[in-house]
């Protein structure tokens, strides 16, 4: 049987209408990410990007075309527990530890939390905030919440995991080193993963393919598959080969 | 450091007013010795000790009861409001009228038709319906919509985002609710007490007081009324500063708030609109119906009409009404709005002289637990029975109240927005004018909106009380004549005016903040 792909957005258009103001946020939107595949999506702040997750994530509804989140539709992918979620902005319930806030999908799929402490621990340590299980958002940086965020993400051990600029507050040797975790990841899960980002370098060396969006309407210029091995080392960063992808990226993405 | 420091200043402030107040009430300055000094006013409770508990009981008894009855019903209501945008539509009639409506209005008509402790028990709880109710549904709806999209995003349904993230969000909300709601009990309870009978209770003993010109006894029950209103909010206050720690939400949430559902089509949003209308009377009509109360005395709201319309002393009661009204509305606005401009321009001078304001918060908070309206007798001794009487007592339950918004709303303004202008070497007026002021706006209608009714009340009480003009005078006059059908008629133009204005008030809201693109605040 053929695996249905990760994600499949086809012929998407969304247009926002509010205190007077019409905005085409997407226009035939067409994307298919293959299972296991790893997606990288940039443009311009305002080009839709997060819209373009949102919708996937049955957040917002379509005006046209069709979305599929492996085979199916988003809300009932969701309730099956196939997709995990780190948002632009980290979203924590402030009045919840951190323990308490990765164990939040958990809960609303209603998986026993018991059964489930020790990879809830582990997801804690994993982006290196063993010790503050027990602390309130209020209390961590700017940083460390995002962190929070990814744990949460990754706990349900997803079959696809979106991601919009989950590392937007780190500083670069943290965000290089959580690149590097999140590939590390990815590769055990096997999950079809979805990244938003404004980083190109980051999108280059995490991705298989490259989108670039751009504004007004909100829609994809050029799809840019990266070559380069895996598991790929941070050498990369400073490979002449890794430098040309990103000029080129860089080009389309100023209107080349 | 500087909480220790402005501790021990307000604490020296405190002393030096006690001082002061003990000074001018031994030398008898204040109108002839109305205001006595505090240690005669304790001397005074001290005699009359014997006297205390049982009124003290009395007042607990049923704003205790209206509390508990209040709160149940409230967040029950507010959970289904929430949930449900439609029985919030059809209720908001009804809510609009219990929150717009002058207690005292329909203290006689609660006294009419039920008896015993029941009609002080109704009044504080509806008092602290409204607050209770309201806190739900904001707390609920206004919750983190990131988090809510969280929990959505995985799948979760509407059960799920009540249950982890509105239910828990909506505590604080809830127990700020609590804190205005606890005094709103025994005011409620008093103001019940005013509308007659009984023979124990505060408000009874404070009305049975006030003929006698005994300011000493007079100023011990006020602070008596006024201990047990305080006592309450700070018990609250504190409950919530223990379970809230610091628990708040660290970023501002600044995702445009949803529209609310108004996607139906015109024929059921208007037979909603005109259920909207219809709850009250369905509720008034309901509720005579239940206490099977003789025609005589309870009017039906047909009842009302054919007395002020069709009845043969029809013509008479209009003309009563009227000049009552006459009396009554101007010195409402005036009172309203040299309380609310009061206000406004001492919280956004606050910004300007924050010590000074720093210094007066703690009063003002005070005397948002005290049941001022209640204290009315009070003023009458210091003021007299004439216009300058009303005036006072409308601006001083108009002034607190009011201020308190738009202080604890400008204090919402986010530090960076603020700092912003300041960055670019903006001076503190322009700080002000580009920062403080607009977003001071939601606050402002806020505080209108809180005003209204208690500026109406305020007038009445000091009308039924002190100056025999007016609505307050009508209503109470009535009583004596047994004239039932004014008593409810009186209550349900008053309280119809009430939600009239309210109304009013919104419909400017909405137009002005829609324009300059800013949602309403609570
Ligand atoms: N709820 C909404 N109501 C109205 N307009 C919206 C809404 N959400 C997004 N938009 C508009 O849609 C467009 C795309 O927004 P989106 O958030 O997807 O951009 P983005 O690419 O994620 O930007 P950024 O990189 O800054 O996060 C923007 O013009 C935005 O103003
Ligand atoms: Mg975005």
């Amino acid at each position: 049987m053929q695996v249905p792909d990760g994600i499949a957005l086809d012929g998407v258009g969304k247009t926002f209408a509010g205190r007077g103001k019409v905005v085409e946020a997407l226009r035939d939107v067409t994307l298919s990410c293959p299972s296991g595949s790893f997606t990288a999506i940039i443009g311009p702040s305002g080009c839709g990007k997060s819209t373009v997750m949102r919708i996937a994530l049955g957040l917002e509804s379509a005006d046209a075309g069709q979305v599929r989140i492996a085979g199916a539709p988003p809300l009932a992918a969701a309730r099956d527990g196939v997709t995990g979620v780190a948002f632009q902005d980290a979203a924590l319930l402030p009045w919840r530890t951190v323990r308490r806030n990765v164990e939040v999908p958990l809960e609303v799929l209603r998986q026993p939390l018991r059964a489930n402490a020790a990879k809830v621990q582990a997801m804690i340590e994993l982006v290196g905030l063993k010790g503050y299980e027990n602390a309130l958002p209020g209390e961590l940086s700017g940083g460390m919440r995002q962190r929070v965020a990814i744990a949460r993400a990754l706990v349900t051990h997803p079959k696809v995991l979106f991601m919009d600029e989950p590392f937007g507050a780190l500083d670069q040797i943290l965000r290089r080193q959580m690149n590097l975790e999140l590939q590390r990841i990815w590769a055990e899960t096997g999950s079809t993963a979805f990244l938003v980002t404004h980083g190109i370098d980051e999108a280059v060396f995490l991705a298989d393919r490259v989108v670039v969006m751009h504004a007004n309407p909100g829609r994809i210029v050029e799809v840019i598959d990266i070559p380069f091995a895996r598991p790929r080392a941070p050498e990369l960063f400073s490979d002449p080969a890794f430098h040309a992808v990103c000029d080129h990226i860089a080009k389309v993405l100023h209107g080349g | 450091m500087a909480a220790e420091a402005s501790r021990w200043s307000g604490l020296r402030n405190a002393a030096i007013l006690l001082l002061l107040w003990e000074i001018v009430g031994r030398l008898d300055l204040v109108a002839g010795g109305a205001l006595p000094g505090l240690t005669e006013i304790l001397h005074r409770l001290w005699i009359d000790r014997a006297d205390y508990p049982l009124h003290i009981w009395a007042t607990l008894y049923a704003s205790g009861l209206g509390f508990v009855i209040g709160n149940l019903v409230g967040i029950a209501a507010g959970v289904i409001f929430a949930l449900f945008p439609a029985a919030l539509r059809v209720f908001r009639g009804v809510n609009i009228a219990v929150f717009a409506l002058p207690p005292i209005a329909i203290a006689p008509i609660l006294v009419l038709t039920l008896s015993g402790m029941a009609p002080r028990v109704t009044l504080a709880a509806m008092g602290v319906y409204f607050v209770t109710m309201t806190a739900t549904v904001i707390g609920i709806t206004q919750a983190d919509s990131r988090a809510r999209d969280l929990i959505r995003a995985y799948g979760g349904g509407r059960w799920d985002v009540l249950r982890l993230v509105q239910l828990r969000g909506a505590v604080p909300a809830i127990l700020a609710g609590l804190r205005v709601a606890a005094p709103n009990a025994v005011l409620g309870a008093i103001l019940a007490e005013f509308g007659g009978g009984g023979r124990w209770g505060l408000g009874t003993y404070l009305l049975g007081s006030l003929g006698r010109g005994e300011p000493d006894r007079l100023w011990g029950i006020g602070l008596v009324a006024t201990v047990i209103a305080g006592l309450s909010y700070a018990g609250f206050a504190l409950l919530s500063r223990r379970m809230l720690g610091a628990s708040r939400a660290v970023t501002l949430n600044a995702a445009v708030p949803e529209a609310a559902p108004a996607k139906l089509s015109p024929v059921p949003r208007l037979l909603l609109g005109l259920a909207a209308i219809a709850m009250p009377f369905l509720l008034w009509w309901g509720f005579i119906r239940l206490t099977g109360v003789p025609d005589l005395i309870s009017k039906t709201p047909w009842g009302v009409i054919d007395y002020l319309f069709l009845g043969r002393s029809a013509e008479s009661a209009q003309a009563r009404l009227l000049a009552a009204l006459a009396e009554t509305l101007p010195i409402t606005f005036v009172g309203m709005l040299a309380g609310l401009g009061f206000a406004f321009l001492l919280a956004i001078s606050s910004r300007l002289f924050p010590r000074a304001i720093a210094a007066f918060m703690p009063v003002a908070l005070i005397t948002q637990t005290m049941p001022l309206v209640a204290l009315t007798p009070l003023l009458v001794l210091i003021l007299g029975r004439g216009t300058t009487l009303t005036l006072w007592v409308t601006i001083s339950v108009t002034f607190f109240p009011a201020f308190v918004t738009l202080a604890q709303g400008l204090a919402l303004v986010p530090r960076s927005a603020e700092e912003l202008p300041r960055a670019y070497g903006a001076s503190r007026w322009t700080e002000i004018r580009m920062v403080t002021i607009p977003a001071s706006l939601p606050y402002l209608f806020a505080a209108t909106r809180l005003t209204v009714p208690r500026a109406l009340l305020g007038v009445m009480i000091a009308e039924w009380l002190a100056t025999g003009k007016g609505l307050g005078n009508l209503l109470n006059q009535s009583r004596g004549f047994l004239d039932y059908g004014m008593i409810w008629s009186v209550a349900a133009v008053s309280v119809a005016l009430s939600v009239l204005f309210y109304q009013i008030v919104v419909v400017i809201e909405r137009r002005v903040l829609r324009r300059v693109g800013m949602s309403s605040a609570e």
